[in-house]
């Protein structure tokens, strides 16, 4: 779970997040022996399991019960698991957290039917919750994130664009199934509408940040430290916010234009990301991630007080300042 | 009913499922969606028959029908090397389709089929990752592997929406015709390896010998079915009697 652990949270929320990890790997105990190997090695890669927590959070702030909470968990984190081993058949990626991806430990075929496998069990686990709203917002959720994948596709390799169009694209690939996390969470619990609205805000905003960090952390990391190659976001034609900051920059052109031809050597790599971290593209992007924050901390500042949004603000700290 | 009455029945239904569907995006790009209308026949055989057909059963039966073109979708994934845009786009709408189907069954709500098309979904791609790794060792599990990947869909809507009586003609014909149709792509290489079902082609005439009983006694007790039904489940089941439908 990486250093998320260390959070007080983890004191307060221990056994319920113990009890969700059994439930995440009692969901993918598949009969087929390949893809349960293809679904542990991708659960015990670990994760931040940050959707998990902020569904658990969220339905505290309702009169919860913590077996339809943890439906709603699961769930959300397979979602989640599931998009990741296609997007690394897209991203023709052969390392994620250190470890071989599973296209690249078995191939794309097997990749496609692990992703839909651990989709069909997300569905599954909270196909138990009979609550109309919860399905129609993760049915609506998923459609978006899709979306957003396929207007990235669109936008692969493609220069001008603007950080309107990144913000969009963010959005839809990461805030929203956070916002929704929270939502889901706080629905399935009974929390009341307006507390809904602000924990979904707060997810949303909190997304948001968590991403553009993920993306100056693409830049700014080492190889070792990723677990895949230091930008990885341009080589793959993806132009993220500290690129688009540097972009238009003359210098830095002919490194975008080889990057984009897959014909950058190791050695212009590390330049380029050295004149990236040197642009001042780096802070200019955390300024934007940090406003995102505020606005995640002031959608949670009208909450009850409580252990759930004591837990909330750490976890919104630990966004700002992460560096892995 | 006449047999251009069930064409249209089936055209009609695909239509509908091609626009639930529809994203501009990804028709620009892969193209249209395509379903078979031998799926659909059977998806939509107790409708054919003259039962009870209402609104929210017609929305599952496309959400059946999404699945099935999401299946297609992320079966023409290259097994090394998906980076085309069209790859990358084919990856995703499988995806895509596949959450049209959840989208379709959340707006009824059916959280009874939700589970049990998922369950279905699961076993299915469990069985495919399977069949992929290493093609099915015996005819029992050649058997098994063709049904649940070519029927068991359909076979759960039929259960679920209380057509069970048809569900034993769709998990008999639908891999009788697939694996029929494997046979013959294999006589005509030299290689005698198909498309799809690469394996034994002795278990693969075996299996379609069983199939066929199956069949015939399904057909036989089948005294619910319109015999212009059961003409053309003899028709599109007999190898050589011409087009599906």
């Amino acid at each position: 779970m990486g250093k998320l652990q260390a959070l007080s949270l983890y004191a307060d929320f221990r056994k319920d997040l113990n009890y969700i990890e059994k439930e995440l790997e009692r969901s993918v105990d598949s009969a087929s022996p390949i893809i349960r190997q293809a679904s542990l090695q991708l659960l015990h890669a670990g994760g931040k399991r940050i959707r998990p927590i902020f569904v658990l959070l969220a339905s505290e702030f309702g009169p919860h019960s913590l077996e339809d909470i943890t439906k709603v968990a699961v769930s959300l984190e397979l979602v989640h698991m599931a998009s990741l081993v296609h997007d690394d058949v897209i991203d023709n990626s052969d390392m994620r957290r250190g470890l071989e991806t599973v296209k690249a430990k078995w191939d794309n075929r097997i990749a496609m039917y692990a992703g839909d496998y651990i989709f069909s069990r997300a569905l599954h686990s909270i196909g138990e919750i009979e609550l109309p709203a919860v399905h129609q917002l993760l049915a609506k959720t998923m459609l978006e994130i899709c979306e957003g994948e396929i207007i990235q596709i669109e936008h692969q390799r493609v220069a001008n664009q603007t950080i309107r169009d990144y913000l969009r694209r963010i959005k839809r690939k990461t805030a929203l199934l956070l916002s929704s996390s929270c939502e889901l969470g706080a629905l399935a619990s009974g929390a009341d509408a307006t507390n809904v609205r602000k924990l979904s805000r707060f997810g949303y905003f909190a997304g948001m940040s968590f991403q553009i960090t993920d993306d100056i952390l693409d830049i700014t990391s080492t190889d070792k430290e990723l677990g895949k190659p230091a930008g990885s976001d341009l080589l793959n034609g993806h132009l993220t916010l500290p690129i688009l900051y540097v972009k238009d920059d003359p210098e830095f052109l002919p490194y975008m234009e080889r990057a984009f031809a897959q014909t950058l050597t190791e050695t212009e790599r590390s330049a380029m990301l050295s004149y990236i971290c040197n642009s001042g593209a780096i802070e200019k992007a955390e300024a934007v991630s940090d406003l995102y924050l505020q606005k995640a901390l002031k959608e949670i500042s009208g909450l009850p007080d409580s252990k759930a949004k004591k837990a909330f603000r750490q976890i919104a700290a630990f966004i700002g300042q992460r560096k892995y | 009913m006449e047999k251009h009455n069930i064409k249209q029945i089936i055209d009609n239904y695909i239509n509908d499922m091609k626009r639930a569907v529809r994203h501009p995006l990804l028709e620009k790009n892969i193209g249209e969606v395509k379903l078979a209308h031998l799926k659909a026949f059977f998806l939509l055989l107790p409708k054919l028959n003259g039962e009870k057909w209402v609104a929210s059963t017609h929305t599952a039966a496309i959400a059946v029908g999404a699945v099935h073109t999401a299946f297609d979708a992320h079966d023409r994934i290259d097994e090394r090397d998906a980076t085309s845009t069209t790859q990358q786009l084919t990856v995703l709408s499988g995806d895509y389709y596949s959450g049209i189907h959840y989208r379709l069954l959340a707006s009824l709500p059916d959280f009874e089929f939700i589970r049990t098309l998922s369950k279905t979904i699961g076993e299915i791609n469990e069985t495919k990752a399977d069949f992929h790794n290493q093609a099915p060792s015996g005819l029992e599990q050649l058997i098994d592997a063709v049904r649940t990947i070519e029927a068991n869909c359909i076979t759960s809507f039929l259960h679920t929406f209380g057509f069970s009586q048809y569900a034993p003609l769709a998990a008999a014909a639908l891999p009788l015709i697939s694996l029929d149709a494997e046979l013959l792509t294999c006589e005509g290489r030299p290689d005698n390896v198909g498309n799809y079902w690469t394996t034994d082609e002795s278990d693969t005439s075996q299996a379609i010998e069983e199939f066929r009983k199956e069949l015939q006694h399904a057909l036989d007790d089948a005294d619910f079915l319109q015999p212009f039904l059961v003409k053309e489940i003899r028709q599109m089941t007999t190898p050589l009697l011409g087009e599906l439908i």
